[in-house]
C-alpha cells in the first residue's frame, strides 16, 4: 500500500511539473529590464539632459538627392531621417548620454577620429561619434544603398564645435 | 501596470481577421505594408542587425523608454488600444475557426448592428484625432500640433500609411460613402456639447483631448478633421478608390458583402482591431528606433 502510495504521490508530482512546465511561457529576455524600469522611482531619461529641440539646428541639411525629414524630438534626443525619393535611406540623431551613461564606455575602443572626435561602428549599419564625452552623434544606414563613406560623409556634416559649445 | 510593451509586440497575431482585411487592401498601398511581430523580430527588421548581444542591449533601453511614462509611449498606446476596443463583441471568439475560409456574412447579421451615418461620423473623425494625438506623443511634438501632423502625411509609409489606407477605406468610404468628408462636416458642425458627450468613443477619450469644455474639444475635432480632408481626398482620387474597388478586394473573402455595405462596415469594425495591431507596430517602431540611438 506504502508504495502504491509513493509511486502515485511521484506520478502525481511529476505530471504536476509537466504540466506547469508547459503552461508558463518562458521568461523574456526583457524581464530584468522590465523589473528595473518599473521599480519606484525610476526614470530613462535624466532631468538634465538637453532639450531635444536644441539639437536640430546642428543637424545636417538636405543635399543633392537626399531630403532631411525631422522626426522624434524628446528630451534629450532627436532624430531625422534621410530620405531619397520616398525612401528612408538613413536616419540620424543626436543624444544626451546623461541619460545613458554606460553608452561612452565603447568609445575606449575607438580607433579613428572625425574632426577630432572619437568614432566607433555599432553592429554593421551604424557609426556613432561622441562629443565632449556627452553627446553622441549616429548615422544608421537603413538601406544597403547607404554605404560605410556614406555615414561618414554625413557624420562630418553634423555642426560637431556648435554641439561640443552645447557641452559647456 | 500597464503591459510590457515586449509583451503587447509579441502577442500580435500573424494570421487573424485584421491581418488578412489588412492584406486585402495592400492593393491600395502596394508593398507598404508588413505584418512583423515580435519584438526582437521587430528590432532586426527596423534596425537591420542580428547580433543578439546588440538586440538585448536596444531592448533593454526600448523597455525603459516605454516604462517612463513622460516619454508619451504609453499615452500613445492607449490611444490606439482604447479607439479600437469599444467595439469588439465579434471579436477573436467568434471568428478564431475562420482563418482560411470564406466567411458568410449572412451567418452573422442578425450580431451586427450598422451605424448610423450620425455615429459613424463622429468615429472616423474620433479616430484622425487619436492619430494626431499619438502622432504628437510619439514624436515629441505639443499635444495641438495639427499643422505638424498634416505636414507629415504625405511622408508617412509602411504600417502608418496602411493605417491609414485602412481609415479612408473601412471607416469613411465603405460606411459613408465618397462623399464623406461633407457628412462627416456637417455632422460635426450640427452636434451639440451634450449629444457628443454620449458618444462612447469620445467619452473615453474626452480626457485626452484638446479643449476647456466639450465645445472646445468639439472644435478641436473639427479642425483636425478639416485640415486632413485635402489629404484625405487627394489620397481617394490619386488610388481611383471606390467602394467597388475595396470590396471586390475584401469580397475575396467575405461572401454577400455586394449588397449589405453598412453591414460589412459593422462586421469590419467588430471584427478588426487595426488600429490597435498598426499602432503598435508604429509605436514599437519609433521606440526602437531611438533606444538604438541612445545606446
Amino acid at each position: 500500500m506504502f508504495t502504491i502510495r509513493r509511486i502515485l504521490t511521484a506520478f502525481l508530482l511529476s505530471a504536476l511539473l509537466l504540466l506547469t512546465a508547459c503552461t508558463s511561457a518562458p521568461p523574456s529576455d526583457f524581464q530584468q529590464a522590465q523589473q528595473e524600469s518599473t521599480e519606484r522611482g525610476a526614470k530613462a531619461v535624466s532631468k538634465d539632459a538637453e532639450k531635444g529641440g536644441s539639437f536640430n539646428k546642428y543637424f545636417p541639411k538636405g543635399q543633392d538627392n537626399y531630403k532631411v525629414v525631422f522626426a522624434q524630438e524628446k528630451k534629450g534626443f532627436a532624430q531625422a531621417k534621410i530620405k531619397r525619393g520616398s525612401t528612408e535611406v538613413a536616419v540620424m540623431s543626436i543624444s544626451d548620454i546623461s541619460s545613458t551613461p554606460n553608452a561612452a564606455k565603447k568609445f575606449d575602443q575607438s580607433t579613428q577620429k572625425i574632426q577630432g572626435y572619437p568614432v566607433v561602428t555599432q553592429g554593421k549599419t551604424t557609426h556613432t561619434l561622441l562629443v565632449k564625452d556627452r553627446f553622441q552623434v549616429k548615422v544608421q544606414s537603413r538601406d544597403d544603398s547607404f554605404t560605410d563613406s556614406d555615414r561618414q560623409n554625413w557624420l562630418a556634416k553634423f555642426d560637431l564645435s556648435r554641439i561640443a559649445a552645447l557641452a559647456e | 501596470m500597464s503591459k510590457p510593451i515586449y509583451e503587447l509586440v509579441d502577442e500580435l497575431p500573424e494570421h487573424n481577421m485584421t491581418v488578412r482585411v489588412l492584406n486585402a487592401l495592400d492593393f491600395v498601398v502596394p508593398g507598404e505594408w508588413e505584418n512583423i511581430v515580435g519584438f526582437k523580430e521587430t528590432i532586426r527588421h527596423v534596425t537591420g542587425e542580428e547580433d543578439e548581444d546588440l538586440i538585448q542591449q536596444i531592448g533593454d533601453r526600448a523597455v525603459w523608454l516605454y516604462n517612463d511614462k513622460s516619454q508619451g509611449y504609453q499615452r500613445a498606446m492607449w490611444l490606439y488600444q482604447t479607439v479600437d476596443n469599444v467595439d469588439s463583441a465579434l471579436g477573436t471568439a467568434a471568428l478564431a475557426n475562420k482563418v482560411g475560409e470564406k466567411i458568410k456574412l449572412f451567418g452573422f447579421l442578425n450580431r451586427l448592428t450598422p451605424k448610423p451615418d450620425k455615429a459613424q461620423s463622429i468615429d472616423l473623425a474620433l479616430k484622425l484625432v487619436v492619430e494626431l494625438l499619438a502622432f504628437c506623443q510619439i514624436n515629441g511634438i505639443p499635444g495641438d500640433s495639427i499643422g505638424d501632423f498634416v505636414a507629415s502625411l504625405s511622408d508617412y509609409s509602411g504600417e502608418s500609411l496602411m493605417r491609414m489606407s485602412a481609415l479612408i477605406c473601412l471607416d469613411a468610404l465603405i460606411p459613408l460613402g465618397p462623399d464623406f468628408v461633407e457628412k462627416v462636416q456637417s455632422t460635426i458642425e450640427r452636434i451639440n456639447a451634450s449629444e457628443i458627450q454620449g458618444h462612447p468613443v469620445y467619452s473615453r477619450l474626452e480626457g485626452v483631448i484638446p479643449g476647456e469644455d466639450a465645445e472646445n474639444k468639439l472644435g478641436f475635432i473639427g479642425e483636425s478633421f478639416n485640415s486632413a480632408t485635402g489629404w484625405m481626398q487627394g489620397f481617394v482620387e490619386e488610388r481611383d478608390l471606390s467602394r467597388d474597388r475595396i470590396l471586390n478586394n475584401i469580397g475575396g473573402f467575405i461572401e454577400g458583402a455586394d449588397d449589405k455595405l453598412d453591414y460589412v462596415a459593422a462586421f469590419l469594425d467588430m471584427s478588426t482591431n487595426y488600429y490597435e495591431h498598426t499602432g503598435t507596430q508604429t509605436l514599437a517602431k519609433r521606440l526602437i528606433d531611438r533606444a538604438f540611438a541612445e545606446i
